[in-house]
């Protein structure tokens, strides 16, 4: 996917996310856009790794700034919390010049967008590390995974982290049956 | 390079090494001095409540910003495209911590810090992310390389100001150290349940310091790291060792990576520049005798902006080396990556908020990028002409095709 694609289709999973009522400070983006390239294979150009409240790209970061940077994303503020990023003139505009990856990978976007976004920072935390705790061990069952989440993020509790892995593993179902792997 | 431009430029990295380390501990000593710390920061780092393990730690601390540089090359960043695929001057800190050298070094201590421990919070997650890192070793690296508050860049701009002279990369480090603490995340929204994994933060007090920080960051970028002139010069370091050096790259054994210092490079350069059909003595001859590249287009962030977001020297200098050959042409660019940073910050109800929020300065604090485009001097007043002449379709708007 060539730069602007790439932005393109991040751009447009924050559209959906904030249209379907979520926060979308930089942690739900940063889950989602993890959901959106493991889960569904959408190539988005992120490395993840696990770090802060679980997977997390420091590329994506970079992007999130360079965008802003360069006016195709807002970051609105509302004391107390953390900023939230929006959708600008200048970066709709990029949707309009580059309109066939959001397209093609529209189905992906809106499935995790309807799944995430109404979900918390601690969350989708949960969630995300149980993912890659998934991935990573792909053969182990729900308590094992569980646990390992537990060890990796130890501020998670267990019955939390037991909850997660059955979460994710119904979203992977789902992603099986409603045959949304991107090809 | 800065040197060339900035003439008091010459200090080393084994100061600023000095000066992290001296940084780092203050740092540690305050956000885990007993008075800064509660219940919930105990009980998420049960290490802040055991004597033997604050004190490996703190070792451990020292030892890593003392050697976060330690694979740094000559002239630091200038030539690290030298190094072969995969490898960063992260990587050969790495190599050299881990090194029977150095090994040496750690077994004589006690008690014994693990290598590997050094390394972590030496690089942090990003520069060794094969390692698992737990939250406590992740804060801990944190304040080493950390984007807000990291203690290499808060050296590195004070002792970089105070060298060339830039008066603005100055800020009170000491008051923000002293209310830099542990701190739970700011809400994001109404959310029922926030995360607790915690994060360097500081007291309300405390946020004009971190403002002023990275105000200093911006204009020591904007006037000094992005120079056009330093970077160019950079270019022809690079294109020089990339002619001596043997088989075009530095070596990663770690005796011979050691062999080489500025030093040796400058001698060499000087050697070049007198001996006819020496490696690189076309690119010597641009340093030494000051004979470098002129802009020929620098990109500002709102052209770029108005474009679409696209930067364009690459795109342009390919032009300009059809037309005028590779040899006259170079180009250099760095995207605004850096241009949003948050942290929690605590108000004196004690109640936790985002920095973002709170602080008009940190919001609206523009980002540092360069795109540059440099040619030789001889043809400068031609390339000009033709670059005005093709200016409108060098810079259009990217579309899809």
């Amino acid at each position: 996917m060539k730069e602007e694609q790439n932005r393109a289709v991040l751009m447009t999973l924050i559209k959906s996310l904030r249209g379907k009522g979520s926060w979308c400070g930089e942690t739900h983006i940063q889950k989602a856009a993890f959901f959106l390239k493991k889960l569904t294979h959408v190539p988005i150009d992120f490395d993840f790794i696990l770090y802060k409240h679980g997977p997390y790209s420091f590329d994506l970061h970079d992007e999130l700034s360079i965008m802003r940077a360069f006016e195709l994303l807002d970051l609105e503020v509302s004391y107390p919390y953390g900023p939230r990023f929006a959708d600008t003139d200048m970066g709709n505009n990029l949707l309009k010049r580059f309109p066939k990856m959001p397209a093609q990978y529209q189905k992906q976007i809106i499935f995790i967008a309807d799944q995430l976004a109404d979900k918390g920072v601690a969350e989708l935390e949960r969630l995300a590390t149980a993912y890659y705790v998934t991935l990573d061990n792909p053969d182990s069952d729900q308590e094992a995974r569980a646990k390992a989440i537990v060890d990796l993020k130890p501020h998670i509790k267990l019955d939390a982290a037991r909850q997660a892995v059955c979460d994710v593993d119904v979203m992977v179902e789902q992603v099986r049956e409603e045959a949304l792997v991107a090809a | 390079m800065t040197y060339l431009v900035y003439p008091g430029a010459t200090h080393r990295r084994f100061e600023h090494s000095l000066g992290v380390m001296e940084l780092a501990s203050r740092v540690y000593d305050i956000i885990t001095n007993p008075e800064n710390l509660n219940d919930q920061i105990h009980n998420l780092f049960p290490e802040t409540q055991d004597k033997d393990q604050l004190r490996y730690w703190r070792r451990v601390l020292r030892l890593a910003a003392l050697c976060h540089d330690i694979g740094h090359l000559p002239f630091s960043h200038a030539a690290e495209d030298l190094l072969p695929e995969g490898w960063d001057h992260e990587q050969m800190t790495r190599a050299l911590i881990l090194s029977p050298d150095m090994q040496k070094i750690w077994s004589g201590m006690r008690p014994r810090p693990d290598a590997e421990d050094i390394v972590k919070l030496a690089l942090g997650k990003k520069k060794a992310a094969d390692l698992d890192f737990t939250d406590w070793q992740s804060l801990l690296a944190e304040i080493i390389v950390g984007d807000a508050f990291g203690v290499d860049r808060m050296d590195y701009l004070l002792r970089d100001s105070l060298h060339t002279g830039v008066a603005y990369g100055r800020f009170d480090h000491f008051r923000l150290i002293d209310t830099m603490r542990i701190l739970p995340p700011p809400a994001q929204g109404d959310e029922k349940e926030g995360s607790s994994e915690p994060y360097i933060g500081v007291e309300a007090g405390g946020l004009q310091s971190a403002e002023s920080l990275l105000l200093a960051r911006y204009f020591m970028f904007s006037q000094v790291y992005f120079h056009p002139v330093r970077r160019i010069y950079d270019i022809h370091l690079k294109d020089f060792l990339s002619d001596w050096l043997e088989e075009g790259h530095y070596p990663i054994d770690t005796e011979q990576f050691l062999n080489n210092s500025d030093v040796e490079i400058v001698s060499a350069m000087r050697q070049a520049v007198k001996i006819a059909g020496s490696p690189g003595q076309f690119h010597a001859d641009r340093i030494i005798n000051r004979n470098h590249f002129r802009v020929l287009h620098e990109g500002s962030l709102n052209d770029i902006a108005a474009f679409g977001g696209t930067m364009n020297a690459g795109k342009i200098a390919q032009a300009a080396s059809g037309q005028f050959g590779m040899d006259n042409v170079r180009f250099d660019s760095y995207p605004p990556k850096e241009s949003t940073i948050d942290f929690p910050v605590r108000e004196r109800d004690d109640s936790i908020v985002s920095a973002q929020a709170k602080s008009q300065v940190l919001n609206r604090t523009p980002a540092a990028a360069f795109d540059y485009v440099f040619v030789d001097k001889d043809i400068l007043p031609k390339a000009k002409a033709w670059f005005e002449k093709n200016k409108s379709d060098l810079l259009a708007v990217n579309e899809e095709e």
